[in-house]
């Protein structure tokens, strides 16, 4: 089940503008760049970045940037705070009128879940507070991904990442959720492999004054161990297993964007990853993998519930 | 004594495993030892150096080796790549080992040391372990054999060892060993005039200038990244075969580098200056109009 659309109705409707150059130093098949760029296209020109330290801060070294936008550099503790300032700048030049209306920017903070999740949180939390009027973009590899792929708040139940080689012992994050409880205007999960899903949330939240918050699923070929001619394939069966839903919260109001019809087993998603290799050799840790999908099946058992959607058939 | 061994290749291909190994395999005889990478923000294809020292003595230099005994090219398309920087310092090198079919077309063509020796690692590795990239083991073993201070023996346990710290299952390491000793037994041991005493380097890295127009872009511009040609990373190379394709302008959506572009008529167009070849337009085309060729001989 898909919403139905209201701007977009197949790939040829969306914008086909350039944002971000070729050139950019970061890994072959990226999906945290494929998402800044997909989403940038419908934002537009107008767009200054404040980047927290992260993968994407590899996108402008001095003296190269593939951006054809503005961009501030934070500390992976306060792109919010920085978002604060600019808004707060840009907003006087205004009230001044030492800038004109067609100049003023979006400020968009882009940043990684180790920041998200983690050591931007409080400032974030501060700048949904105050209605700040922003995007947030969060590209999440579940990760510290640029410094050697560490454990984040983000890293889920399982996964193995540099700091947790046996695999990770704690549960995600919901960051979603705590988002959605500070009651921003906009909250919504995306994935580089439905950019129409992706335009439709941009668009929708445009209209909308204060804190606008994206969480997308960045696969990564690099710390999740997969060939990069693969990138899309894993984002696929992200969604199709159900590991990440795509929803949005307008105003809290929570609903999926898309509920699938039929559930594909978690294990297609997870054994193409190498962060996940040591579940099926050298023996296969069943309760493990049974426990992996019990939770995604009692997430959706819930989504139906609450929706009062067609439950999809658990696999 | 110090001996130092450069080696070259790109990111993917173990060379910081090469390196690791051999550093392992001469502490495993006896000796002091030292190892490290140098790789910037750049990833997979992209080009990586390592360095072993090893000797008798503390070793006390650091940085980056200048002035190798021996340079080891894990991929000889990088000799056409001067930012590489592979032949930097070659005529103190006793020895250039190539992962190539033969030595001398490339020795004209680059004007190589005369002493290169070149053996087809890729054709063995890949019949071996399967993998045509994963040339590590085939890398370390060419040179504990050239530099002749290190036995098989130590050689094979520094292999386990390596290879078990990156949790490779158990067969693929028994391949890796058979490689290891095939490689080992199939070359030569040269005599190596060690050069007494330590050096110190003029800098702990050594950082290449590019000429003005490349070197030093107007920050003013923006998307100036163009100007870096993410093209060299490339391993495979996707080419669109237009009969096939549809136009529908997924390959142009899902492209991360925004490296493909469609033409007036909504064909894509490949920017093969930039495209680092992740292939992942192949994959994900409805009618498999995107073939691959290869690029690297390794991959």
């Amino acid at each position: 089940m898909k919403v139905k659309r209201e701007f977009y109705r197949s790939f040829k409707d969306l914008p086909s503008e350039e944002y971000l150059s070729p050139g950019s130093p970061l890994c072959a098949g990226c999906g945290g760049l494929t998402t800044l760029r997909q989403m940038h296209k419908v934002l537009g020109d107008n767009v200054v970045i404040v980047d927290a330290a992260g993968c994407m801060t590899l996108l402008a070294i001095y003296p190269f940037t593939p951006l054809r936008s503005s961009w501030l550099y934070t500390t992976m503790g306060s792109p919010s705070a920085g978002a604060q300032g600019l808004r707060d700048a840009l907003d006087v030049l205004l009230a001044k009128h030492r800038m004109s209306a067609d100049d003023n920017l979006q400020v968009l903070v882009l940043a990684g879940d180790g920041s998200t999740y983690g050591m931007g949180l409080s400032a974030t939390s501060a700048a949904i507070h105050r209605g700040l009027d922003f995007w947030y973009l969060c590209y999440d590899n579940e990760a510290y991904g640029n410094t050697g792929f560490q454990l984040s708040e983000a890293s889920p139940f399982g996964s193995a990442t540099a700091t947790s080689p046996q695999g990770t012992q704690q549960t995600k994050k919901n960051i979603f959720e705590i988002w959605r409880a500070h009651q921003p205007p906009y909250v919504a999960t995306v994935s580089a492999h439905e950019p129409i899903d992706l335009a439709e949330k941009v668009r929708r939240a445009m209209t909308m004054t204060g804190p606008k918050l994206f969480l997308a699923l960045a696969v990564c070929p690099t710390g999740w161990g997969f060939d990069p001619a693969l990138s899309d394939e894993i984002a696929r069966l992200a969604i199709e297993t159900g590991v990440w839903p795509l929803k949005e919260a307008i105003a809290g109001q929570v609903r999926h964007t898309y509920i699938p019809r039929r559930l594909r087993p978690v294990r297609e998603y997870l054994k193409l990853q190498r962060r996940f290799r040591h579940l099926f050799q050298p023996t296969l840790w069943g309760e493990t993998l049974t426990y992996i999908q019990e939770q995604v099946n009692i997430y959706w058992q819930s989504v139906a519930k609450a929706e009062g959607a067609k439950q999809p058939t658990l696999a | 004594m110090v001996l130092r061994i450069r080696f070259h290749g790109r990111g993917g291909q173990g060379v910081k495993t090469a390196s690791r190994i051999v550093g392992t395999a001469a502490f495993l005889v006896g000796y002091q030892v030292q190892d490290s990478p140098v790789y910037g923000a750049e990833r997979r294809g992209a080009a990586v150096v390592a360095f072993t020292r090893f000797g008798e003595e503390a070793i006390l230099e650091r940085g980056v080796i200048e002035h190798p005994d021996l340079i080891v090219v894990g991929d000889e398309t990088l000799l056409a790549n001067p930012a590489a920087g592979v032949m930097v310092g070659q005529e103190t090198a006793t020895a250039i080992f190539l992962n190539a079919e033969s030595a001398q077309p490339l020795v004209e063509q680059y004007a190589l040391s005369p002493s290169t020796i070149a053996w087809d690692l890729t054709r063995r590795t890949q019949a071996i372990v399967g993998v045509a990239s994963a040339l590590s083991v085939g890398l370390a073993a060419a040179t504990a054999r050239l530099v002749g201070l290190i036995p098989e023996a130590q050689l094979l346990s520094a292999v386990r060892r390596e290879l078990m710290e990156l949790h490779l299952p158990e067969g693929a390491i028994a391949k890796n060993l058979d490689l290891a000793s095939e490689v080992f037994n199939a070359l030569p041991s040269l005599e190596f005039p060690l050069r007494d005493g330590q050096e110190t380097p003029q800098k702990i890295s050594s950082v290449l200038y590019e000429g003005l127009l490349r070197g030093s872009p107007s920050i003013l511009n923006t998307g100036n990244a163009e100007q870096r040609q993410t093209g060299a990373w490339r391993l495979e190379r996707p080419e669109v075969n237009f009969e096939q394709c549809t136009r529908c302008g997924l390959c142009f959506l899902q492209c991360p580098d925004g490296a493909i572009t469609l033409d007036q008529n909504g064909y894509p167009i490949i920017d093969y200056d930039h495209c680092k070849g992740c292939m992942l337009c192949q994959t994900l085309c409805p009618v498999q109009a995107i073939l691959s060729k290869q690029e690297v001989r390794s991959w």
